[in-house]
């Protein structure tokens, strides 16, 4: 008797998402095969022995309440946030505000220009293994608009020793198809009629750091 | 009245990538008692009343729980027990939350088992892995490995603090050399070479201004620590305990560009600190730690430390934060080579994770091991020659730091 009234309730107070827009972009070799003891090795004097076991799980990420940032990315926006009460402003978002004061105040969205500053960078001349391939990579944290916080993204159309600290970027979206609703839609290049500065002793030594790894990279099947 | 809290012994396994000589980790962790037990032979399991695991990720693992298999081993059933997990300072939180246990009266003898089998999947998987400890949504997905993080923050406060690439290549060169008089060090058992700054500034580009050299490696490795309360320290140890006299537990963001305006900070520290290149929560631990342990001019009074070289850039980083030099002096300080074993404070005497190793979990109770052995007079014991030994130290300093200095612990231990 009681279980109808509360399953009853639960339908009138909780709304099931429907999720109608479905895409997938998983590779073809991606596979979730569970829990598996898949082999082993054993050494030549029989004392040591190695298992391989394996397992390999598909994790939802369920975005919530953040979920307006990351359908932003597919519509070419940065949504960020702000606290109605102190006025703070961030990308990456809040859903509450960060001032102790504040009381864990709900923020509203706003849609952030298009434009940011180069807080600090950095070129990488080695990274994770997706990303072998497209390195040297330069990697910046940029502020947004008016935001209080750094985000972290690429910096493209630049020659890695011509970054500077406080340059003036934009955002650039990927074409509209090839976007997943993640971060790397978007990467930063330097604002329209941006030029680099002359070449000078540190530009020179980043040049000798980065030779040795354009070379590595045309070695990469 | 809180309680006095000692440490009277611990031993790590050697740290090593791939076979060690202890290859499962519940053997390594035997070992590591038993070592502690041929150094006190006073010590008894039996004297154990809990026991803190200190591990990191279940991912390296691929067993949740695993202190369990651990503790069953160690036979000590009906002994309270449980995991601490805190990024890159798991080691320095299960050492801390061992010292509130034994402070509050509450426990006697604490047993600290730390460990990391980071050698279980591959190193690019393993860097993959560590990063997560990255928020994934923002920033592993665009950087992939934390040495772009540290990269992007070092390569500012380089600028703003006048330091050059070699001023911390000096750094690089010369953990992994005192790594070189340590027999359980994984630079010792395997590259097994002396290095120059020249050496770390040919080595190849990880992610400007960081070379390969500059960066700590990827280990196994089990490390034990026992602390304890003063009446017990003196039952087993009477003539080598030491005792921790301050100590410091400190948060800081998860991603590093949401700390350059964060209120938390301003309030403490005024506005524009940490920004993105100080470590504010290594500052604000060694605050604590400083304050419990009466310490008033830190570089005066601190021998020697055993302290986070993740990479040689955050070494110089963190000698800033713990206020042993300061915006105008840091370059200097670097040049003279203050940190080095004949230097003013020599840090990370016994190779730090730069020399020694980085097996996350048992990183922080290494240092604390280190930093016991220089205190009660064992190097001479422990390492290959009397070269990696502070002269007549009496006050030591350990720090572990996690995440992009998102965890910090620093502690005061000082001989008795
Ligand atoms: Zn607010």
């Amino acid at each position: 008797m009681n279980e109808t009234v509360v399953l009853k309730r639960k339908d009138r107070i909780v709304k099931k998402p429907d999720f109608t827009e479905k895409k997938s972009y998983r590779p073809v070799n991606v596979k979730e095969t569970g829990l598996s003891f898949i082999g082993h090795e054993i050494s030549e004097d029989g004392n040591v022995m190695n298992q391989f076991f394996h397992y390999d799980q598909l994790y939802t990420i369920r975005h919530g309440w953040n979920s307006k940032f990351f359908k932003g990315l597919l519509e070419g926006k940065i949504w960020g946030t702000r606290c109605p009460k102190c006025g703070d402003t961030w990308v990456p978002v809040r859903t509450h505000c960060w001032n102790l004061d504040c009381n864990l105040e709900k923020t509203e969205w706003v849609e952030m220009p298009l434009n940011g500053k180069v807080h600090t960078w950095t070129v990488a001349g080695w990274s994770g293994r997706s990303s072998l391939k497209r390195l040297p990579i330069i990697l910046v944290y940029a502020v947004i608009g008016k935001s209080k916080v750094a985000i972290a993204n690429e910096l493209h159309g630049i020659k890695p020793w011509d970054v500077e600290f406080e340059m003036s970027l934009k955002v650039v979206f990927k074409p509209e198809e090839d976007r997943i609703g993640a971060v790397t839609d978007f990467h930063f290049e330097p604002a329209d009629g941006w030029e680099p500065s002359p070449i000078h002793q540190e530009k020179e030594r980043i040049k000798e750091l980065v030779e040795p790894v354009y070379k590595w990279v045309k070695t990469l099947k | 009245m809180l309680r006095k809290v000692c440490i009277v012994g611990g031993a790590t396994t050697p740290f090593d990538y791939g076979p060690t000589g202890f290859e499962s980790i519940e053997g390594g962790a035997a070992e590591c008692v038993r070592e502690t037990q041929r150094d006190i032979p006073e010590f008894s399991l039996r004297d154990i009343d809990l026991m803190i695991y200190s591990h990191f990720s279940v991912h390296f693992g691929h067993q949740l729980a695993a202190e369990w298999i651990i503790h069953d081993h160690l036979g000590l059933v009906g002994i309270p027990h449980y995991r601490v997990e805190n990024g890159g300072n798991t080691g320095g939180s299960a050492l801390y939350a061992a010292a509130l246990a034994v402070m509050s009266g509450h426990h006697d003898v604490v047993g600290v088992v730390g460990w990391e089998t980071m050698d279980s999947v591959s190193q690019s998987q393993g860097s993959e892995f560590i990063a997560m400890a990255s928020d994934i949504r923002y920033e592993l997905i665009v950087g992939g490995i934390y040495p772009i993080y540290y990269a992007a923050m070092a390569n500012k406060w380089m600028k703003d603090n006048n330091v050059t690439e070699e001023d911390v290549a000096s750094i690089s060169a010369k953990n992994r050399n005192n790594a070189m008089d340590n027999p359980k060090a994984q630079w010792y058992r395997n590259e097994h070479k002396y290095i120059t700054v020249e050496d770390v500034m040919n080595s190849r580009l990880i992610s400007y201004p960081i070379k390969k050299y500059d960066c700590c490696l990827m280990s196994r490795g089990v490390a034990f620590v026992l602390v304890c309360s003063e009446e017990y320290a003196k039952k087993v140890n009477p003539d080598g305990y030491v005792t921790i006299d301050g100590m410091g537990l400190s948060s800081c963001t998860i991603r590093a560009g949401d700390r350059l305006n964060f209120p938390g900070w301003t309030e403490r520290y005024g506005s524009g600190y940490p920004e993105m290149t100080e470590f504010g929560a290594c500052r604000n631990a060694a605050d604590q730690a400083y304050k419990m342990a009466d310490i008033k001019n830190p570089l005066n009074e601190i021998d020697f430390g055993e302290i986070h070289d993740a990479f040689s850039t955050s070494e110089a980083q963190i000698y800033k934060a713990l206020y042993l030099a300061d915006e105008n002096n840091i370059a200097q300080f670097l040049r003279d080579k203050t940190t080095h074993m004949y230097g003013e404070i020599p840090m990370n005497p016994g190779g730090g994770l730069m020399g020694y190793g980085h097996p996350v979990g048992a990183t922080g109770l290494m240092s604390a091991i280190e930093c016991f052995y220089q205190l009660s007079g064992m190097i001479p014991q422990k390492h290959l020659s009397k070269k990696t030994e502070v002269s007549d130290p009496e006050c030591g300093i350990v720090n572990s730091h996690a995440g992009t200095g998102t965890s910090i612990s620093n502690f005061i231990i000082r001989r008795v």
